[in-house]
């Protein structure tokens, strides 16, 4: 069957961009790869899980609540590896509708085709290589936040909380009410970075009297908060023992750090979508009109995935994606009219959003201090001084310095070492623009190739008769 | 060689990882590198370990690099394991009973 619009996607973006397209009429289907849509910040606890709701945990049920009356079609648990249609047709060919691959979570394989496509694919985060960042008992900031909230597990007994932004104070308090021992939090900004993000928060009291809570509550508890600051290394045996600031070694058996969000565009790129770098938003981000229309026509981006700027302002972008995917497809008259009020939700969100991107930018700084000898792709077990040489030798982007070094070609996809890498080669050549981004390739996911081939057998490759002799 | 016993194993496994005041389904029991464990059922494999004490989720390719949990969210790839023999991803997939689960 063929979908008006698909939404890649069931984050806050995504969910909002269904139901109101699915509201209006139009056939929708929504791509989700948990089990549940709700995204990494209304993330759904398991099946059968009952956790105490808080302010995230209503907003998020009433986003899926309000997706599941739309009438959208929902496919969770779904893993999407191929992006096709649109502009990808053999040359001189028409634009074709979209088609997207994917496993169900049986395993099966099937495909979903749509005359416009909406791409709400989030974030992941940012983590700069350090020496000891391979041990077990560190992991990733708003991993630390996935695992507290839906899962209900404590990363570890004594927690060193350390990067930038607000996830920091937000896992610090989390962990605190958990019963752990907050053993510092170590904030990349310095005090004065976040005197001068008040004027823009000041547009969510709500989120400036939950980010106020959760510092009241660090320094009623005596957590040491130490700004303007970093952990440098991590050392232990088998595990984490410690991480180090400065010249002090701190003990601890888990180490939450995370240095921003990076808007995850694997699919804007397999498209061929036009980019741009904007550090302040995460890094390359598709390039978008006022309604959320990549450069492709028939395709949008919203959320995250669009360039960052937090949940709140999430759904007010996939609504207006939504609104222009409706309009181009000639189902919307009354457009502007339409458009009015998510605009202005979005203006108004995106300014906190904004100020708190910002404060998550890559600190080129970290990048600079990286020992030759650290493992930065972990995957292929690249380090910092392998990706050096490759520079020194004539690489001159991502796409060269991939190819010296295997750096990114890991299942990881590049995801986990690409900003690192993108940054060392950005030293050598000049710039981001210039060390630009890895081509986007398929699969989109790493992905068994039996279920690829499904049924196809041996005997379905087609051998030509052998020529006379 | 027993992964557990080897290195990994918190000391104080007495005290629980597991966040007081959610309701969890009942436990069942799973296998990891041959040791019996148990969790609730659904629970996220990759939580899980953890709150069994288990971070060093196998060896990987080399000592520098060992299988962890990292994002939680199906990204980094660091979590690889074999779920009944099928390479899996440890922060995606849910705990059912029986389940046989060995390092990758």
């Amino acid at each position: 069957m063929m979908h008006d619009i698909a939404v890649l996607g069931g984050g806050p973006a995504g969910m909002a961009a269904a139901t109101e397209a699915a509201r209006r009429g139009a056939r929708v289907v929504l791509l989700e790869e948990s089990a549940a849509p709700g995204g990494q910040v209304y993330r759904a606890p398991p099946t059968g899980f009952v956790v105490p709701a808080d302010a995230d945990s209503r907003v998020g049920d009433a986003l899926r609540a309000a997706l599941r009356q739309s009438g959208a079609e929902i496919r969770p648990g779904c893993r999407v590896w191929g992006v096709g249609g649109g502009p990808l047709v053999p040359q001189g060919m028409a634009a074709a509708p979209f088609r997207l691959d994917a496993l169900a979570p049986d395993g099966q394989s099937f495909a979903v085709e749509a005359r416009a496509l909406v791409l709400c694919t989030g974030t992941h985060e940012r983590i700069i290589a350090f020496p000891g960042w391979t041990l077990p008992g560190v992991l990733g900031l708003a991993a630390a936040t996935i695992l507290l909230k839906a899962h209900g597990v404590l990363p570890g007994r004594r927690v060193v909380v350390a990067g930038a932004g607000p996830l920091l104070y937000a896992v610090a308090a989390k962990l605190l009410k958990a019963g752990a021992e907050v053993a510092a939090v170590v904030d990349l900004a310095h005090s004065r970075e976040w005197v001068r993000a008040l004027p823009a928060l000041a547009a969510r009291p709500d989120l400036l009297a939950r980010g106020v809570a959760w510092r009241a509550k660090l320094l009623a508890r005596g957590i040491r908060v130490m700004a303007g600051a970093q952990v440098s290394a991590a050392a232990g045996g088998e595990v984490l023992e410690r991480a180090r600031v400065g010249d002090t070694w701190i003990d601890c058996d888990a180490l939450c750090v995370g240095h921003g969000l990076v808007p995850a565009t694997e699919a804007t790129r397999a498209f061929r979508a036009a980019h741009r770098y904007a550090a302040a938003e995460g890094g390359w981000v598709p390039v978008l009109d006022a309604d959320q229309r990549c450069s492709v026509p028939f395709l949008y981006a919203a959320g995250d995935g669009a360039g960052v700027r937090g949940a709140a302002a999430a759904p007010a972008s996939g609504r207006l994606a939504a609104l222009a995917a409706l309009h181009d497809l000639g189902m919307l008259p009354d457009h502007a009219a339409a458009r009015a009020a998510p605009a202005r939700d979005l203006a108004r969100a995106a300014r906190a959003g904004g100020a708190m991107a910002r404060m998550m930018a890559l600190r080129p700084e970290l990048v600079q201090a990286i020992p030759p000898e650290t493992v930065v792709c972990r995957c292929e077990g690249v380090t910092r001084a392998e990706i050096d040489a490759a520079c020194a030798d004539g690489a001159g982007d991502m796409n060269q310095m991939k190819q010296f070094t295997r750096c990114g070609m890991g299942p990881c996809q590049g995801r986990l070492c690409g900003e690192t890498a993108a940054e060392l080669v950005a030293m050598h050549c000049g710039g981001r623009e210039r060390a630009g981004f890895a081509t986007g390739r398929l699969p989109l996911r790493p992905v068994a190739m039996d279920a690829l081939l499904g049924d196809f057998d041996y005997a379905d490759i087609p051998v030509p008769n052998a020529a006379p002799i | 060689m027993d992964v557990i016993a080897k290195h990994d194993r918190m000391k104080d496994v007495a005290h629980t990882l597991r966040i007081a005041g959610i309701s969890r389904p009942a436990d069942v029991t799973f296998s990891f590198e041959g040791t019996s464990l148990s969790a609730p059922e659904g629970e996220n494999l990759a939580a899980a370990l953890i709150a069994c004490g288990i971070r060093r989720l196998g060896e990987g390719q080399d000592a520098a690099r060992p299988r962890v949990a990292l994002c939680m969210m199906g990204v980094c790839q660091q979590c690889l394991l074999r779920v009944d023999g099928r390479l899996a991803q440890a922060c995606i997939t849910p705990i059912r009973a029986g389940m046989v689960v060995t390092a990758a």
